[in-house]
């Protein structure tokens, strides 16, 4: 359904976009991390290259940090879904895009 | 290119001499071995004993023919070869970390030694008590200093460190030399002044390098970039980050394009594209391996299952020539302008020598 997969592209655009880059409050982070597991279980198995080949650079490292982040505090059906995006996201940020999840000092 | 496995233990670190020659190396220990090359072999030909700790920087003075040598043990020692034996002189570097990095600046008449004392050295010989001296660069850095790159007008110095960044200092010594003429990273040079500091990146910077014009700086840092400031660009930093393991060490290849090579074990190609501020990656100089891709049997895959939870060997053995981590670059013919040949040398004790086509 096109329609379906055009909404997720583009919350998952929306929420890549509106990631809290500077904040040291807590609640924030919480809350996008939050809206971007959300975004990312939404996803069904064969959209995820699509959506992760249509970020840059950049967009990719963040959405490995929150990968990891979802990692952290997995949920019911969490992982499985995730391990796929790490997959995909690993394709095209390689392992540079983990060590710079590893090395950030500013965390999502 | 050319391998040579030199050693089981990783070569901590290598200096050539002018000729290309002999190379100096640190076999892991307090020690360092110069070996000559004879036809295809390397035979060794000395054994310099004299630090107590790790010698962690080498580095061989292409006219005057000195070593200067620092390690683990807060020493550094100019090495003259009298005959056919190298004498040490120690240097008092006044540091109580380890020194890191040493590095000889063109004219040769000092030598920089970054430590773990959050401090660079600049060593300079003082002619009416007949030994060296030195005077130390301290603000604002804030960590171990893991590399130095001298500018080519002898004055100017670049420095990475463990607190992220990558920075300029004039090392003028006017007991040494005349007052340098006007940069592009500035006019005003007076001992320790700050030419240029680079903003945060979230990595240790591990090594970096100046072209050959030295217009130009470039690093590697722990986070997988490689970063590039630009002095006729009004010092504009472009970023590029890599998918790659982090870089240990990076050099100009020519005024455009650079070499850098690191954890993944093999030296890859970036180049600088100076109209848009972009670096990219220019790929692996390494040649993979011919090995035979023959199908595997449904035996092996069901045996590889069962002990490695996957049927996919791709990633067995390692294709590149280094079969650990590279840690230093040098250039040897042609220089940071027109490198024709660079050496490697790495965690494996291996050293390899490349062409550049």
């Amino acid at each position: 359904d096109p329609h379906r997969t055009g909404e997720a592209l583009r919350a998952f655009h929306t929420a890549i976009r509106s990631s809290p880059g500077n904040t040291r409050s807590q609640a924030m982070k919480e809350q996008a991390q939050g809206t971007m597991l959300k975004v990312l279980t939404s996803f069904k198995s064969s959209e995820i290259e699509q959506a992760v080949n249509s970020l840059d650079r950049n967009g990719v490292d963040l959405l490995m940090k929150y990968i990891y982040k979802g990692f952290e505090k997995p949920t019911e059906n969490s992982s499985a879904i995730l391990l796929q995006w790490h997959e995909k996201a690993l394709a095209v940020g390689g392992l540079g895009s983990i060590v710079r999840v590893l090395t950030a000092r500013k965390t999502v | 290119m050319a391998y040579h496995s030199f050693l089981l233990e990783p070569i901590s670190c290598h200096a050539w001499n002018k000729d290309r020659t002999q190379i100096a190396l640190c076999p892991n220990n307090h020690e360092v071995h110069i070996y000559r090359k004879d036809g295809a072999k390397w035979s060794k030909i000395h054994e310099l004993k004299e630090h107590n700790g790790q010698v962690t920087g080498i580095d061989w003075a292409p006219e005057s023919n000195r070593l200067v040598t620092c390690g683990t043990d807060r020493n550094a020692y100019v090495w003259t070869l009298k005959g056919n034996v190298w004498k040490p002189t120690l240097v008092i570097l006044r540091i109580n970390r380890a020194a890191r990095c040493v590095k000889w600046s063109p004219k040769e008449n000092k030598f920089a030694v970054g430590s773990g004392s959050r401090l660079i050295s600049i060593c300079y010989f003082e002619q009416e008590n007949d030994w060296w001296v030195c005077k130390h660069i301290k603000k604002p850095i804030r960590s171990t200093v893991l590399s130095l790159d001298w500018h080519p007008n002898n004055v100017l110095l670049a420095t990475g460190s463990c607190d992220f960044k990558c920075r300029i200092f004039s090392a003028y010594i006017k007991e040494v030399e005349e007052r340098p003429s006007p940069t592009p990273w500035g006019s005003k040079m007076p001992f320790g002044e700050l030419m240029f500091e680079s903003s945060s990146s979230c990595g240790w910077v591990h090594s970096i390098c100046f072209s050959a014009s030295g217009s130009r700086v470039a690093w590697v840092s722990h986070d997988s970039t490689l970063c590039l400031a630009d002095a006729g660009k009004k010092m504009v930093v472009a970023s590029l980050c890599t998918e790659t393991l982090p870089l240990l060490a990076v050099t100009f290849i020519t005024e455009n394009s650079l070499v850098a090579a690191g954890h993944d074990c093999c030296p890859m190609l970036f180049t600088y594209e100076e109209s848009q501020g972009t670096l990219t990656f220019g790929g692996k100089l390494d040649v993979p391996k011919q090995s035979s891709q023959r199908g595997l049997t449904a035996r092996e895959r069901f045996q590889n299952l069962d002990k490695k939870a996957s049927s996919d060997t791709a990633n067995a053995t390692l294709d590149t020539l280094h079969k650990n981590s590279i840690s230093q670059i040098s250039v040897l013919t042609g220089g940071k302008d027109k490198c024709s040949q660079f050496c490697t040398t790495g965690m494996d004790g291996g050293m390899s020598i490349w062409d550049v086509k």
